[in-house]
């Protein structure tokens, strides 16, 4: 049983459509659910929670449809959106003791556990927490009515880089000690490299990959061109392509590789996602 | 629905709420249109309503695990909890005012229970109004409140001005208690009715926009 599975998802909107979306995610994995902004990353992560209201598609959190399980699921899951915006000005503590009573498996102990280890004082307001440490509360108490899934929406933006990847040693962390499932949208494709195991690519409102990150990587290699060597031939093997200070560098699928003797190099995730976004722009 | 109503009171609730719940006291003012005193409750729904908006007290509600139209449920429990109090808060004030000024209220109703009656009717409005506008787009609380607002005062005004011109009510229903008290409780009755009926189809209104609205 997956723990979310999405099929057909569409929302339309005057300027943006999200596009029959299907994935499904497996238990106690991170995925990294990438593209870049105004993708529709957070109206799919929107629409699984009915926050938006998709046009249509199906959804299924741990077997059953959100539409009449909303109750249960939600004990299940936990959705984080940049850190909180709610209440800045009321302690934490406070703000604890009315969501902890929505969940009747809270766990006190586990909440306690998590705010030392995330070193949060609950005497503090969210106005004057950083934007690591809104996350990490945000967490703790995603955390504390035990979450299976965490729903993460771009929870590492804005974070420097050592903030970072300590919250992404968290994720790893819960994965590892608690078997709970992630799906983590992010347009920091290096943070995905760190902590996910499978990837969902998001496209102008399609998902355009989907699948392990090493084996969606390995479909890449990069190569670079002059601009002499970049002809209309050549184009028509390229997945994308951008401009270098000198020349081209070019995106291609291994499995459509152009004749010659050229000098490829494997293609991280970054590199495919800017060739692909810019080859499809050019 | 009872955790809801705590985490309107433990940490939504605007201070003003109880506060002009006090308010109740102008009625021991001789002469004074006593309805707007009632205005004051509806004045806390307002800034409660604000005070939610600023807090971004919806999307909070909506990552727990309740179902939408429970955070409409909740606020229209926590509103018509608040109307009531102030019902009855306000009622140990008529009896003393009645007891220290023998005289009537010049400046409108006297105070006694066909004001009740005006003012359960008024209240309703302002729910029936104020809530289907502000179900509509919670982002345009203002809007909601100043039209809801125009229309509070615009009937009060109209109620007032019956009880200087019409005889009934400025025979009948303005005049102390326990006088003309059939006719008095009818009143009553028939703005606890309105009350009821309007406060309904507010309730009934939000939760359906409510539930088509994207967040």
């Amino acid at each position: 049983m997956s723990v979310l599975s999405v099929s057909g998802l569409s929302k339309s909107y005057p300027s943006f459509s999200l596009k029959n979306v299907s994935f499904e995610l497996q238990e106690g994995a991170i995925t990294g659910f990438i593209g870049r902004n105004g993708a529709g990353k957070t109206t799919t992560l929107k629409s699984l929670l009915n926050f938006v209201h998709p046009d249509k598609g199906e959804i299924q959190f741990f077997g059953q449809s959100f539409q009449e399980h909303e109750f249960e699921i939600k004990q299940k899951i936990g959705f984080v959106s940049g850190g909180i915006s709610f209440y800045p000005k009321k302690k934490l503590r406070t703000i604890t003791s009315v969501t902890k009573r929505f969940y009747p498996q809270w766990d006190e102990a586990a909440y306690k556990e998590y705010l030392k280890r995330f070193e949060l004082d609950e005497d503090k307001v969210p106005d004057s927490l950083s934007a690591g440490m809104k996350v990490k509360y945000s967490l703790a108490l995603a955390l504390s009515h035990r979450a299976k899934l965490l729903l993460l929406d771009e929870p590492t933006s804005g974070l420097d880089p050592v903030s970072r990847d300590d919250l992404l040693d968290v994720f790893l962390d819960l994965v590892e000690e608690n078997g709970v499932t992630i799906l983590f949208s992010t347009h920091i494709t290096s943070d995905l490299e760190k902590c996910a195991e499978e990837i969902l690519y998001l496209r102008r409102g399609e998902i355009i990959g989907r699948g392990k990150l090493k084996e969606f990587q390995n479909q890449f290699v990069l190569c670079n061109f002059s601009k002499e060597q970049m002809t209309e031939p050549l184009k028509s093997y390229l997945a994308g392509y951008k401009r270098e200070k000198e020349g081209f560098s070019a995106l291609f699928y291994k499995d459509h590789l152009p004749e010659g003797n050229f000098d490829y190099y494997p293609a991280d995730l970054e590199s495919i996602m800017i060739h692909l976004e810019k080859g499809e722009l050019a | 629905m009872r955790n809801l109503i705590y985490k309107e009171i433990k940490i939504a609730l605007h201070p003003t709420a109880p506060l002009f719940l006090l308010l109740s006291a102008l009625l021991l003012i001789p002469n004074y249109p006593y309805e707007v005193i009632f205005f004051y409750t509806c004045l806390a729904v307002f800034f409660h309503c604000l005070s939610g908006r600023e807090n971004h007290d919806i999307e909070y509600s909506l990552l727990l695990p309740i179902q939408k139209k429970s955070i409409v449920q909740a606020r229209f429990l926590f509103v018509i909890l608040l109307q009531m109090i102030q019902v009855l808060v306000s009622i140990p004030f008529v009896f003393l005012r009645n007891y220290l000024i023998p005289e009537g209220n010049q400046a409108g109703m006297d105070a006694n229970i066909a004001l009740f009656g005006n003012v359960f009717f008024l209240m309703g409005i302002f729910n029936l109004i104020f809530f289907v506008l502000y179900y509509r787009n919670p982002d345009k609380v203002g809007k909601a409140f100043g039209i809801s607002s125009i229309v509070f005062f615009t009937v009060m005004v109209i109620l007032e001005a019956l009880v200087f011109t019409v005889p009934f009510f400025r025979d009948q229903l303005n005049t102390r208690d326990p006088m003309y008290l059939s006719q008095k409780l009818i009143m009553l009755v028939v703005g606890v009715v309105l009350y009821v009926i309007f406060t309904g189809i507010a309730y009934r209104k939000s939760i359906s926009t409510f539930e088509k609205l994207d967040f």
